[in-house]
Formats: structure tokens, C-alpha cells, sequence
């Protein structure tokens, strides 16, 4: 008897042969990708493949030359409506009415979603730190206030699925920690799906479950970030001692490639899946392993898949 | 009904809005002034060529014909002043973004546009009404009631009377017909509106429009007489039918039915255009 299966993951947004032409060029090809509820979904590429134009088709903004969308499981040009009442979007940056405080726009982009009562506008606020702004014209607001002034209003209406186009760009460190925590806590405490495009691969790395990566429009690759990063031959730094013989002895093992060996630290390349093969190796012959780590880093995945094309 | 109130209230929350009503309290109230400090030229350069012929007595230079006078002098500029809020009311947003925000939510983009639309007319009416109002209370203030006498050129060289108990109606029907007017300059420049990315281009654009429309319209030459009729500003001092005698309804709702098909049609264009543009900034 088998163990309890999983349940298949439910899938918030499903894009099938999603493509747009502009002129001539095409700047999404045959995009086929799915986020599950719950994820926090990268959407990586180089700048100009594809990422925002993919994002803009998602919100309704450009009108897909082929291919169809689904949110909720629902096709999103026949049920726009009722899909987008679940659906909160930033699109590159967040822009407000300037003339009119946060509140107010709160106010009018919120009710364009649903009612939305004073105490929810004002709970929306204080999580984003900005209740004592309130009543301030967005024009006195800096970049990265109006930024957590879109956050606010992405928690307004209680989205399932939020989709956000870089949302870190123009911040000081502070500001990209800041959002990047709001990110977490969104998916955590709100059980909310997020949709992000970034080409900050740290930003990425540190905040996504589950990631895409296009360039030229074309998906390259999709999947579990973690695991998307171990299919690949990585390079590992292991202190073992006594040195010597574990150096001639990982130099035997042909599935291999030995790099280098500095006080007392062993650096290997190895395949995929031999990581524990190498460790009880390394313990059967008698060589102390006091540590064995990792070099992945989604930055040199991304290169690789994107076959140094980026410009990150 | 929720879209409209808030176009309204975006729409009034800016000062760009208040620069219209600021600019026609000005003109009137200075145009007003000026007048009555120079009522003996005025009334004189009124009634020169008629005196031989005539003989008028009462309250000539009074309330409604300073309306009547400020509204044929300020129909070229009203239009300026409407695309200030009409040729901004859909580029705007994309100059600064925030068209985005709202096409992402669930309101159709027809019902988006629609409301846009209201809130022009809804500016457009009130402002021509608030000239009205403005025109009007001073007029009456400054230089009391009476009847209505105005001089024509076109098609003779006449005066027409309106009894003073009948102004009021007549003067409600020509504000009437002078919004239906600015209707279409509004229309034009939404129009404008919708396929630009920043507020100049649509105003410049309408303007330039009116302006080539007026002069070619009122060139005295056969070439442009035969166009007259295909230009919507022609049309659009209809309203000055209403103070005439008798009031020519066969003209009037010709030029109502041109105007008003011109405005159903700029509108049902900047309608197709923002349904199907593409948000690419």
C-alpha cells in the first residue's frame, strides 16, 4: 500500500500559447506556464525578454495575438470581470493620482474592486507603514512610499493572485528589504498567491518557491526554484581532514571534477545527485567531514540558462 | 454611477479644472464693468444705424443684451477652456500612469471610457451654465432687465425684438444649444484625448481645428462658401437663433441633428480606440 498521495497543486494562473507581436517582432512566444495557489513565483529573464509584456497581457493591458489565459480556471477574456475582482496588480511602478492624498486614492482604486469601508483603507496603511501619511497628497511621497502605497492597495481588496512587475526597482536597500518582507508575509499570513517579475536573482532567490525563466520571449525553463538549481552539476567546498588522502581520494572517483585544495577545504564540480555518494565516500574511508556545502547560486543557473544573454 | 462620481471627483480635485470658471468670472465681471462705465458709446455705437428709422425707447443696454453680446464675443474662447479638462481627461492618466491601475481592475474599459465621457459633458454643461449664471445675475445687476433687441448681419442686416417676458425661455434655449455646441468641441477633443499620451497635443490639436474650421468657414470666397456646410462650426452658432425673430426651429434643429451627429460619432471613435488600445507605457 502506497502512502497518501498528494493532491494535484491548484493552479491560480495558467497562460496557453500566450504570444504578442509588435510589428513585426514577436516579444512573447508560445508561453505556456502555471503558478499554484500559494506560490510565490518568480518571473525571471534578461531586460527585454519578454517579462512585462507577458505581465501586461495577464492584467488585460496588451491584447494577446494568440493564445489564451486562465486565472482561477476561468478564461480570463470571457470572465474578465469576475477574474480581476481577485486579482491585484503593480505594473513596473506605482503610479497615483498625485493631487489626491493616499487615502484617496485607496478610496477610488479600491471601490473600483469592491466597497471598501475607511477602516479597511486605514488598516491597509498601517501595514505598510503610512497611517500617519494618510492624508498626505501622493505628490509629497517618495519612491519608495508610493511603492508600499501599491502594496497597500494590492492588500485592499484581499487579492487571491497578486502580480507584481519588479517591484523592487528605484529602492534603497532599505526599501527593497522592506517590500521583499511585505512579499513574505502577503504569501505567509494572507495565504496569498504571488505572480513577481524581477531580474534581481538575490531579491529572487530569497523570497520565490517556484520560478519561470524566459528570454526572448520564449520560456527557457519553469519549476521548483530548488529544484530547478540541483538538476544542474554544482560545486561544493567540503573540510575534511586529514587532507591529503581525501584529496587522492576524490581524484580517483570519476564522476568528479576536482578544482582545488587550500587549507584543509576540498573544491569539486559534481553531477547532480552524487553529493551523498561523495559524503559516505569521503566517511568510509575514515576522513573527518566537518562540513559539506553548496556553490549553487540562481545567478549562475540564470546565466546558464539564458546562455549569458542577461544584463543583470 | 460609481465611475462617474469618481471621475467627477478626480476631475474637480485638480486646479486645472478651476481655471476655466476663473478665467470666465474675469472676463465677464471686467467685460460687465467696462460696459457699464461706457454705456453712452455703447449705446450709441448700438443704435446709429437704426435711429433714422426707428424709434426705440427703454431700458435698451440692459441685462440680456450684455449676455447676448458676451456670449457672441466669448464663443471662440469657450472652446480653449473646455479642452483644457476634455483633451486631458484620458491622456492624462497615461502621462502619469495611472491609466494602468485602472484598466487592471475589473470595470470594462467601455464603461470606463463612458464615464470619462459623462464627466467632459457634465464639465462642459457647467461650465457654459456657469457663464450663463454669471452673465446673467451681474447683467441684471449692473444694467437691470428689458427686452431684447439684437442687430443682425446674416442672412439681412435686420434687429430682432424679444419681449421681455419671453428672454428668459429664449435665453435658457440658447444656453441650451450653446452646451449641445461645446459638445462636439469636447467630443473632438476626447477623441484626441484617447489617442494621445500627454494632455498638450489633444488641446493643441482642437484648438488648431476650431481655428482652421472658423477661418476657412468665414473666407468670403465661393471655394470655401461651398465648404461651409461640411464644417461643424458652422454650425455651431445656432444658438443665436433663439434670440431671433421669429425663431427659425427648421435651422435650429438642423444644426442641433449635424452637431449631434458629430458628437455621437467622435465619441463611438474615441470608444473603439480606448477599447482596443494597447497600455505598452
Amino acid at each position: 500500500m502506497n502512502g497518501m498521495q498528494q493532491p494535484p497543486p491548484e493552479i491560480v494562473l495558467r497562460t496557453k500559447g500566450l504570444s504578442k507581436k509588435f510589428g513585426k517582432r514577436w516579444a512573447v512566444k508560445d508561453l505556456n506556464i502555471e503558478v499554484h495557489r500559494g506560490d510565490v513565483f518568480s518571473f525571471l529573464g534578461p531586460n527585454g525578454a519578454g517579462k512585462s509584456t507577458a505581465i501586461r497581457m495577464i492584467l488585460t493591458l496588451l491584447r494577446p495575438t494568440a493564445g489564451s489565459i486562465e486565472i482561477f480556471g476561468k478564461d480570463l477574456q470571457k470572465n474578465r470581470s469576475a477574474v480581476l475582482s481577485r486579482v491585484c496588480g503593480i505594473v513596473e511602478k506605482p503610479d497615483f493620482y498625485l493631487y489626491l492624498s493616499a487615502y484617496e486614492n485607496l478610496k477610488i482604486l479600491g471601490s473600483m474592486t469592491r466597497r471598501v469601508r475607511r477602516d479597511e483603507i486605514t488598516e491597509a496603511l498601517d501595514v505598510v507603514g503610512l497611517q500617519s501619511r494618510a492624508f498626505e497628497k501622493v505628490r509629497t511621497f517618495s519612491h519608495g512610499m508610493k511603492q508600499r502605497l501599491g502594496i497597500a492597495q494590492a492588500l485592499l481588496t484581499e487579492p487571491e493572485l497578486v502580480i507584481l512587475d519588479e517591484p523592487t526597482t528605484g529602492l534603497d536597500p532599505q526599501g527593497m528589504k522592506e517590500v521583499r518582507e511585505l512579499i513574505k508575509r502577503l504569501a505567509r499570513e494572507r495565504e496569498m498567491t504571488i505572480f513577481l517579475s524581477s531580474h534581481l536573482l538575490s531579491e529572487v532567490e530569497l523570497v520565490s518557491t517556484r520560478m519561470a525563466v524566459i528570454n526572448q520571449g520564449a520560456l527557457i525553463t519553469q519549476g521548483n526554484v530548488s529544484e530547478l538549481l540541483d538538476r544542474e552539476a554544482m560545486e561544493y567546498s567540503i573540510e575534511v581532514s586529514p587532507l591529503e588522502p581525501a584529496v587522492a581520494l576524490v581524484r580517483k572517483l570519476p564522476w568528479i571534477e576536482f578544482l582545488s585544495s587550500e587549507n584543509g577545504c576540498i573544491e569539486v564540480r559534481i553531477q547532480p545527485g552524487r553529493a551523498p555518494e561523495l559524503n559516505r565516500v569521503l566517511i568510509e574511508s575514515d576522513i573527518e567531514v566537518s562540513s559539506f556545502y553548496p556553490h549553487r547560486t540562481l545567478e549562475d543557473f540564470f546565466l546558464k540558462v539564458t546562455k549569458g544573454t542577461s544584463e543583470i | 454611477m460609481k465611475l462617474f462620481w469618481f471621475e467627477i471627483y478626480k476631475t474637480f480635485s485638480r486646479w486645472r479644472t478651476y481655471i476655466s470658471f476663473g478665467f470666465i468670472a474675469l472676463i465677464v465681471i471686467l467685460t460687465e464693468v467696462v460696459m457699464k462705465l461706457s454705456a453712452n458709446e455703447i449705446l450709441y455705437r448700438m443704435l446709429r444705424s437704426f435711429e433714422k428709422d426707428f424709434l426705440i425707447f427703454g431700458n435698451v443696454l440692459n441685462g440680456w443684451f450684455v449676455t447676448a453680446f458676451i456670449m457672441n464675443s466669448l464663443h471662440f474662447h469657450i472652446p480653449f477652456l473646455i479642452t483644457l479638462v476634455a483633451g486631458d481627461i484620458v491622456s492624462s492618466e497615461a502621462t502619469s500612469g495611472t491609466v494602468r491601475f485602472l484598466l487592471m481592475r475589473p470595470p470594462s474599459r467601455s464603461r470606463i471610457i463612458t464615464a470619462k465621457y459623462l464627466t467632459t459633458l457634465f464639465y462642459t454643461t457647467g461650465l457654459v451654465i456657469f457663464l450663463g449664471l454669471i452673465c446673467i445675475s451681474l447683467g441684471l445687476i449692473l444694467f437691470g432687465s428689458g427686452d431684447l433687441i439684437m442687430n443682425y448681419q446674416v442672412p439681412t442686416i435686420r434687429i430682432a425684438f424679444v419681449p421681455e417676458a419671453d428672454v428668459p425661455i429664449r435665453m435658457l434655449l440658447a444656453f441650451a444649444a450653446a452646451v449641445w455646441s461645446m459638445t462636439v468641441v469636447a467630443s473632438l477633443a476626447f477623441l484626441f484625448s484617447t489617442l494621445a499620451e500627454n494632455s498638450i497635443g489633444p488641446i493643441i490639436g482642437t484648438m488648431a481645428i476650431v481655428i482652421v474650421f472658423y477661418v476657412v468657414g468665414n473666407f468670403p470666397f465661393d471655394f470655401f462658401r461651398m465648404l461651409s456646410p461640411y464644417l461643424f462650426t458652422t454650425y455651431m452658432v445656432f444658438w443665436q437663433r433663439f434670440l431671433d425673430h421669429p425663431i427659425p426651429w427648421l435651422e435650429i434643429g438642423n444644426s442641433a441633428a449635424v452637431l449631434g451627429i458629430h458628437s455621437v460619432c467622435l465619441f463611438s471613435i474615441a470608444f473603439a480606440v480606448f477599447n482596443r488600445k494597447d497600455i505598452k507605457s
